[in-house]
């Protein structure tokens, strides 16, 4: 009997591992602008926030990190209205360049990097 | 450990069989006790020693010992009560029959699917539990692609869907134990009803072809009834423990599985759990194909017997499955959830005509999420869809004697509701904007069926009749589809129907000699369209690239079905049967294109929108040919071959010219689409020690398939040819060891049913060369 339990409980130890996924950092960065610019970006909780950053340089640097599962949307955007500036968006998973774009003196259009964290 | 039972029968000498024993042998035949039908893979062993074989398909065991006096043997089998027997000098001089009681002391269950049914006219075929295990496949649908005229569509790494004689979908009712239906949440079909059972949870499989049995349901194109392990009852408080250790190469994976079954003969109880994962292969080409899985599962089963004759089941079965492939479609399963609870009560051991009353009822539950997150076009957008399906229902059934016949007359009732929707969420637009979409709409179908039938068995003639009446009803909320902006795309409110089906079958077998029988069986089965042909909502879920549209008007699609085949059965020659089959088919669910006026496709890259409709007829046809040899030689040959064809009279097909219909085709008979094409396999197979070690080398011959359909732009598909080996080696009644290649000469090839890769002409290719091993403990 002692036998038929031990594995039993073996099993379930398996199965009840079985639903984890694995976690990935991410991390969203915002530079090169020179004067305020407005980014959207999906937070920890799923929730798209909007925000308006004024950096002093174009060297600053704004950015944002929390913990994804495999699987999950990543998305960031940002436009800004000074046609002198630019702006360069990335986002990073686990310290590695996931997707990235830039533009300078585009003030009509949006720019955008998301995905989904790959399996 | 070994835990020996009481022995419950007497043996009987038999002067009668076939066999010869000599001063130092024993022979015999082992058979069920009720039924008296041979019992194979009995372990058959003297105690205190290894000197065991295994019984062949025909019950017989020889076993040599060196001990000329009195010794003690023991029967065991996974479904039978162990049995010792003392043998004296006497009793070796004369062959044995030994009868076993099958395990579990209620035998329902096994009663009414399968030894009443096995004698019918109507034609089945039955897998059992040590066929699975000699196996690496843990897809129930690829194990049923094992038989003759059975293929399967095909999409991904798991859920292959069986196509029997041609008969796909909805044509196919697949099932659990007492009816039980499991709705599958892909509109896709990636997880139909099999792929929520784990493989490692299944006794038998039952397999009938045609529409002529009737108790499970509306019978149509075929009827597979999937067989669970049960509770099981033992004279005195026992507990049993069965392990399963599988993996591959190649698809690298494993299978774990363990069931722990226990009990006295009042109250008993299974568990089990389950967890097969495996990962991308290698095609024979060198192409690495994504198939990767991961599904587990755990259940738990309650059985009581308040009475001789009484038993009360109930059963519990979670499964999880996460992040299956499916290559061949816009998405991939990211989670799967789902529940099946059964309930069952069977009265037997009545004093009067009464054989049995069965009451069962079951509720299934379906949470399904797939996703597009591995498509190229998640890059700009996102889309997961989420679907539930619940089904639940029951049956009735009262079976007894009468007129010197049997007669079984009960009802069934299901209900299916099924809502789902998916979401889109635009990732390279600004303010993220998502879209919601309906791809059913709290959608309903209810079915009552009441049936009858009667077996008679008169001199060489066994006859059945039996007849079926449905009622089906089914409703769904609005079916409706608008744009983001809020344009309307589709609306249909008008989405009632109601059906009063009638099916009907008779079968006939004529016992020639105690050698051959010839079968007839004619029978029309009448089938309600599902919850895709009815209500879905713009989704490319056919064969070819178009957004499909429900019908909710759609009629009830009618199979007139003819079989005849011819068995001969003999110990010297082997076993031979031979089987035609004539399907005509009215009212045959098809589609056709709407015009862009009417409805826009709504998915992109497909060419248009086309809606189920009824065509007149379609008919199919072909054959089943196999033949063994008798089991009782140590050299055992087995062969089979399998045709199947089908035509739709007036199709139509549709001619484009840059994304525009500039013109119509008619074309006369065209080949019905995914219909697997002629194929033969041999088995070779030679018993050492014993029956103990068992090499078996099968060689599977699939034609070409020519025979498309032209209004579906089927493409052929060429054919190939394998060689497969496996030994098995049953080293103890504890232990069993399977060793196997699968493809020896890493072959790159694909099944006609298998679908295209998603957005490419590639076909989907099957694994190169594959090795794998499982291990069987039964303590």
């Amino acid at each position: 009997m002692k036998i038929i339990y031990i594995i039993t409980l073996g099993l379930l130890i398996i199965v009840s591992s079985c639903t984890d996924t694995n976690k990935k950092n991410v991390k969203y960065m915002a530079t090169d602008a020179i004067s305020a610019y407005n980014l959207q970006y999906l937070d920890s909780n799923n929730e798209l926030i909007k925000t308006e950053i004024i950096p002093q340089s174009a060297q600053d640097k704004w950015s944002y990190s929390y913990i994804v599962d495999e699987g999950d949307i990543v998305y960031i955007s940002g436009n800004y209205k000074d046609i002198n500036s630019s702006l360069k968006i990335m986002i990073l998973i686990d310290g590695k360049i996931f997707k990235q774009a830039s533009n300078t003196a585009d003030t009509l259009s949006y720019l955008t990097v998301s995905g989904t964290v790959p399996y | 450990m070994l835990n020996i039972k009481t022995t419950m029968l007497a043996i009987l000498i038999c002067t009668s069989q076939q066999i010869i024993s000599q001063s130092n042998n024993i022979s015999g035949e082992v058979i069920d006790n009720t039924t008296g039908m041979a019992i194979s893979n009995v372990v058959v062993g003297v105690i205190n020693t290894n000197n065991i074989t295994v019984t062949d398909e025909n019950g017989l065991f020889h076993l040599s010992i060196k001990n000329t006096n009195e010794v003690k043997l023991i029967f065991s089998h996974i479904s039978y009560i162990n049995m010792e027997v003392k043998i004296t000098p006497e009793i070796m001089k004369s062959p044995i029959i030994i009868k076993l009681e099958k395990d579990a002391l209620n035998l329902g269950v096994i009663e009414i699917m399968g030894e009443k049914n096995i004698r019918t006219p109507f034609s089945i075929a039955k897998i059992d539990i040590k066929q699975l295990d000699e196996t690496n496949l843990t897809d129930i649908g690829a194990v049923l692609a094992m038989e003759p005229n059975i293929g399967g569509v095909r999409k991904g790494a798991t859920g292959i869907d069986p196509v029997v004689r041609g008969f796909k979908y909805s044509q196919v009712s697949v099932q659990l134990n007492d009816g039980t239906r499991i709705e599958g949440g892909c509109p896709n079909r990636m997880d139909p009803t099999a792929s929520h059972i784990n493989i490692n949870d299944i006794s038998s499989i039952s397999i009938y072809k045609g529409p002529f049995v009737l108790k499970y349901g509306s019978g149509f194109g075929g009827l597979i009834i999937l067989e669970t392990h049960k509770p099981i009852f033992y004279n005195k408080y026992e507990n049993h423990i069965s392990l399963i250790l599988g993996g591959q190469t190649n698809q690298q994976g494993t299978r774990t599985g363990i069931r722990v079954v226990g009990g006295n003969s009042i109250i008993s109880y299974l568990f089990s759990t389950n967890w097969n994962k495996y990962g991308d292969y290698t095609a024979g080409n060198g192409d690495i194909i994504k198939a990767s899985s991961n599904n587990y599962n755990v259940v738990g089963g309650i059985g009581i017997r308040p009475a001789s004759g009484h038993v009360i089941n109930l059963s519990v079965d979670r499964s999880w499955g996460r992040n299956v492939d499916f290559p061949t479609l816009p998405m991939d399963e990211r989670k799967d959830d789902t529940q099946i609870f059964q309930l069952s009560y069977l009265a037997s051991n009545f004093k009067n005509s009464v054989n049995f009353i069965k009451v069962a009822a079951y509720y299934s539950d379906v949470n399904h999420v797939m996703d597009n997150k591995n498509r190229p076009f998640s890059d700009t957008v996102v889309a997961i869809s989420s679907i539930h399906a619940i089904v639940n229902g029951g049956k009735v059934a009262l079976n007894m004697d009468v007129f010197k016949g049997n007669l079984e007359f009960g009802s069934n009732f299901e209900q299916i509701r099924k809502d789902g929707n998916r979401d889109k969420q635009l990732i390279m637009q600004p303010n993220l904007p998502s879209i919601t979409e309906n791809l059913w709409n709290n959608a309903k179908i209810n079915n009552l069926g009441i049936y009858a039938e009667y077996q008679k068995i008169i001199n060489r003639l066994n006859w059945v009749i039996a007849l079926r009446t449905d009622f089906n009803s089914a409703k769904s909320d609005p079916m409706l589809r608008v744009t983001k902006n809020g344009d309307l795309v589709y609306e249909n409110t008008d989405t009632d129907s109601e059906y009063f089906n009638l099916s009907f079958s008779a079968g006939l077998s004529w016992q020639i000699n105690l050698k051959s029988e010839i079968n007839f069986s004619v029978g029309k089965g009448t089938r309600s369209p599902d919850m895709t042909e009815r209500f879905i909502i713009l989704l490319p879920v056919g064969y070819d690239p178009y957004d499909y549209l429900g019908n909710p008007k759609l009629l009830p699609e009618n199979n007139h079905e003819l079989d005849i085949g011819y068995t001969h059965d003999c110990t010297r020659s082997g076993y031979f049967n031979a089987s035609v089959f004539f399907s005509y088919v009215t009212d045959y669910i098809s589609a056709v294109i709407l015009p862009p006026s009417q409805v826009k496709p709504q998915t992109s890259g497909v060419l248009g929108v086309k809606k189920f409709i009824n065509i007149d007829e379609a008919y199919l046809y072909g054959f089943e040919i196999l033949y063994n040899t008798p089991q009782k030689n140590k050299w055992q040959i087995k062969f089979n071959t399998a045709y199947t064809a089908g035509v739709n009279p007036t199709a139509i097909k549709y001619v484009y010219d840059n994304g525009e219909i500039i013109d119509e085709i008619s074309i006369h008979n065209d080949p019905l689409p995914e219909i697997p094409p002629l194929e033969s396999n041999i088995w070779f197979r030679y018993k050492f020690f014993k029956n103990r070690l068992t090499p078996e080398i099968n060689i599977r011959m699939v034609a070409k398939q020519n025979k498309i359909s032209k209004a579906y732009d089927e493409q052929n598909t060429p054919g190939f040819n394998l060689i497969n080996f496996k030994v098995s080696y049953v080293y103890s009644q504890r232990l069993n060891i399977n060793l196997g290649v699968n493809n020896i000469f890493d072959i790159n090839y694909y099944e006609h049913l298998n679908r295209r890769i998603i957005g490419t002409h590639s076909p989907f290719y099957e694994p190169g060369r594959l090795f794998y091993t499982n291990l069987i403990i039964n303590l």
